[in-house]
C-alpha cells in the first residue's frame, strides 16, 4: 500500500520541485514531443535541448554510436535558434506548469550573454542552466569547463546579468572538476549539475576510420553511472550549493543512489530515448522505494553515505 | 502522431530464407492507429545492453496483430531474431508520418529488397481504390520471401528483377521503370529501398512529372524526434529528421 505521507518534494532553496527527477538538456527535446507519451506536470522540471543564437545544422550523420550499455553522440547541437525557441517555450509552458529550464549554450562569452539575456526576459522560463561544455571559438574548441578562471568569469557574467536560479552543468573531461565547480560557486552559480558525457571514441575496423567525423564524440547511458557518481560524490563535498546528480540514470534505485552520495535532485539523460515514459516510470519507483526503505522525505537520504 | 509505449506479444517469429523474418506480434493500440509508411521501434533486450530500441517498418497490420519483415543486420535484430511465440517485447508506436492518401490515381511502387516492407502496407491500403502497380528488386533468388503474399495484394501488374538474374528479369528496378511508366500512364510513385537504388531512381525518373515519395531508413536513436541523430540532407542543405519529419519525403526535397 502506498503511503500518504511520503513526500518525494525537493527544496533547493531558490525552487521547490514536487520532485527530483528532471530529463536532461539534449534527451528530452523541448518537451512537445513527449506530450503524447505522458503529462509534463508529473516531472519535476525539465531541460530544453541545449540554444545558441543562430539555428544550427548540427554534425553530418553518422552521430550516434551504440556502445555497451551506452551511447556515443556527436550531435552537434542542432538547433532552431533563439527565437524560434521563444516561440516553442511560450507554446510548451501553455500546457504545463512545470519548471521549463533554458540549456544555455555559446561560441564566445558574448553569445553565452546574449543567450542568457533573451531567456532571462521570459516569465516562462523557471531557471537558465550553462552549459559550458561548448568548444569556444576564441579558444581554439576548448570549452570554458576546462578553466577555472574563464568558468568564474563567464559565470560571474551571466549571474550579474540574470534574475533566474543560475544552474551550471559541468562536464567530466575537466583537470579537474572540483575546482571548477569551486569556481561557479564562488561566481554566484544557485546550483550545479553534473554530469554531461565523457568524451570516448569509436572506429570503424574495416575502414581503418574513425566513426565520427570530428573523431570524439560524448559517452552517456548506463555505462557512464558509476563514473558519474564518484564525481557527484566528491563535488557535492566540495561545495555548499546543491548538486543536481545525472549520468546513466535508470531507476527509481538510480536516483536515490545519486542522492545517497550528495545530489539534491537529478537528470534522467539517455533513459528518455529509449523509453519515452522512463521518468514517470521512475517518479513511481522512488516512491515505492520510499516506502520499502521507510522515509518519508527525501532529505532522510541526501548525503547519507555511511563512510 | 499518438504514439504510445506498448507491451507486445509475439505470436509467430518464423525464419525465412537466409537471414530474413516474418514476426507477427500482438499489438493492440499500434495495430490499431498504425497507417501504410509508419515503423515502430522494437526493444532488442530486456537490460540495457543492446541500449537502443530498433526501428522496424510496418508489413501490415489487422488489429490487433501487425507483421514485420526484417533482415538481421547486427546484433540487434539478431537479438529480436531469437524472440518466441509468447514473449513479450517493448515496442514504441505507431511513429512518423504516413504515405499521403490517394483514390482513383495510377500508382507505381518501387522496392528495392526489404524495402517492400511500408510498399506491402499502402498496396494493400490504396489498391482497391487505385491502380497500383509493383516494380520490385531484390539481389538474388534468396532475398525474395513473400512472393505468396505478393501475389494476393491488389496489384494490375507486377515487375520483378534480380541482381544476377537467378530470380525472374536479370535487372534492377531502374532497368525498364521509364517505359512502366509510359505505359501504365503513372501518376505516382512510392519508393522504399537502399540509398544506390534511391540515387539511381531520382536521376532516372525525375523530370517525368510524376510525383515521388520515398520512404527512408536511418540509423536511428530514439524514433521520437528527440535525439536528432537518424537525419538526412535536403536540397536546401538543411537536414531533416527521418524519424519524426519522416520517413516519407518527397523524393525532388533530398540532397541525393
Amino acid at each position: 500500500m502506498v503511503n500518504t505521507s511520503i513526500d518525494m518534494s525537493v527544496d533547493l532553496g531558490f525552487i521547490k520541485l514536487k520532485n527530483p527527477v528532471i530529463p536532461a538538456s539534449g534527451t528530452f527535446g523541448y518537451g512537445e514531443e513527449f506530450e503524447p507519451f505522458f503529462n509534463l506536470d508529473t516531472l519535476g522540471g525539465f531541460v530544453l535541448k541545449g540554444i545558441y543564437k543562430e539555428a544550427r545544422n548540427g554534425n553530418p550523420p553518422p552521430r550516434i554510436h551504440e556502445t555497451a550499455s551506452g551511447l556515443l553522440n556527436s550531435i552537434g547541437l542542432a538547433g532552431p535558434g533563439a527565437v524560434e525557441l521563444q516561440k516553442i517555450i511560450t507554446r510548451v509552458a501553455s500546457v504545463t506548469t512545470t519548471p521549463i529550464i533554458v540549456n544555455v549554450c555559446g561560441g564566445s562569452d558574448e553569445e553565452y550573454v546574449e543567450i542568457a539575456e533573451i531567456f532571462d526576459s521570459m516569465p516562462e522560463v523557471a531557471m537558465l542552466e550553462l552549459n559550458i561544455s561548448c568548444p569556444n571559438i576564441h579558444e581554439g574548441g576548448r570549452c570554458v569547463a576546462q578553466d577555472d578562471k574563464h568558468t568564474f568569469r563567464l559565470v560571474k557574467r551571466i549571474k550579474d546579468l540574470t534574475s533566474k536560479p543560475l544552474m551550471v552543468k559541468l562536464t567530466p573531461n575537466a583537470p579537474n572538476i572540483t575546482s571548477i565547480a569551486c569556481a561557479a560557486e564562488e561566481a554566484g552559480a544557485d546550483c550545479l549539475s553534473l554530469v554531461n558525457t565523457f568524451l570516448g571514441m569509436a572506429v570503424n575496423l574495416e575502414k581503418r576510420a574513425p566513426v565520427f567525423k570530428n573523431i570524439f564524440a560524448g559517452l552517456s547511458g548506463p555505462a557512464i553511472k558509476p563514473l558519474a557518481l564518484k564525481l557527484v560524490w566528491e563535488v557535492s563535498r566540495s561545495v555548499h550549493i546543491p548538486v543536481i546528480g545525472m549520468g546513466g540514470i535508470c531507476s527509481g534505485r538510480d536516483v536515490l543512489e545519486f542522492m545517497l552520495v550528495g545530489a539534491s535532485a537529478v537528470q534522467t539523460g539517455t533513459i528518455n530515448m529509449v523509453e519515452p515514459c522512463a521518468s514517470v516510470r521512475i517518479i513511481g519507483e522512488i516512491e515505492s522505494l520510499m516506502n520499502t526503505l521507510k522515509i518519508t522525505n527525501l532529505n532522510e537520504i541526501k548525503g547519507a553515505l555511511r563512510v | 502522431m499518438n504514439s504510445k509505449e506498448e507491451k507486445c506479444t509475439v505470436i509467430e517469429n518464423r525464419q525465412l530464407q537466409k537471414n530474413y523474418f516474418l514476426m507477427k506480434l500482438k499489438a493492440d493500440y499500434i495495430a490499431s492507429q498504425c497507417r501504410a509508411g509508419h515503423f515502430i521501434m522494437l526493444a532488442a533486450s530486456r537490460s540495457y545492453d543492446p541500449l537502443l530500441k530498433r526501428p522496424f517498418g510496418i508489413l501490415r497490420a489487422e488489429p490487433p496483430y501487425i507483421w514485420l519483415y526484417y533482415e538481421t543486420v547486427g546484433r540487434g535484430t539478431e537479438l529480436i531474431s531469437s524472440l518466441k511465440a509468447g514473449d513479450e517485447v517493448d515496442a514504441i508506436g505507431p511513429l512518423g508520418n504516413a504515405f499521403p492518401e490517394f483514390t482513383g490515381k495510377r500508382i507505381l511502387m518501387v522496392a528495392g529488397g526489404r524495402g517492400i516492407v511500408p510498399l506491402y502496407f499502402a498496396i494493400e491500403t490504396l489498391g482497391p481504390s487505385n491502380d497500383v502497380f509493383l516494380v520490385h528488386g531484390v539481389r538474388t533468388k534468396e532475398d525474395f520471401n513473400l512472393q505468396d503474399e505478393i501475389k494476393r495484394l491488389p496489384l494490375k501488374n507486377t515487375y520483378l528483377y534480380s541482381d544476377d538474374g537467378s530470380f525472374e528479369k536479370k535487372g534492377f528496378v531502374t532497368t525498364d521503370i521509364r517505359d512502366i511508366i509510359t505505359s501504365n500512364r503513372i501518376e505516382i510513385t512510392f519508393s522504399c529501398g537502399p540509398d544506390a537504388m534511391f540515387e539511381n531512381l531520382f536521376h532516372t525518373i525525375s523530370g517525368m512529372n510524376t510525383e515521388n515519395y520515398v520512404s527512408l531508413e536511418a540509423l536511428m536513436g530514439c524514433g521520437i524526434g528527440i535525439c536528432y541523430s537518424c537525419v538526412v540532407k535536403m536540397v536546401t542543405g538543411h537536414y531533416k529528421k527521418v524519424c519524426s519529419d519522416g520517413p516519407i519525403f518527397k523524393m525532388e526535397d533530398i540532397a541525393w
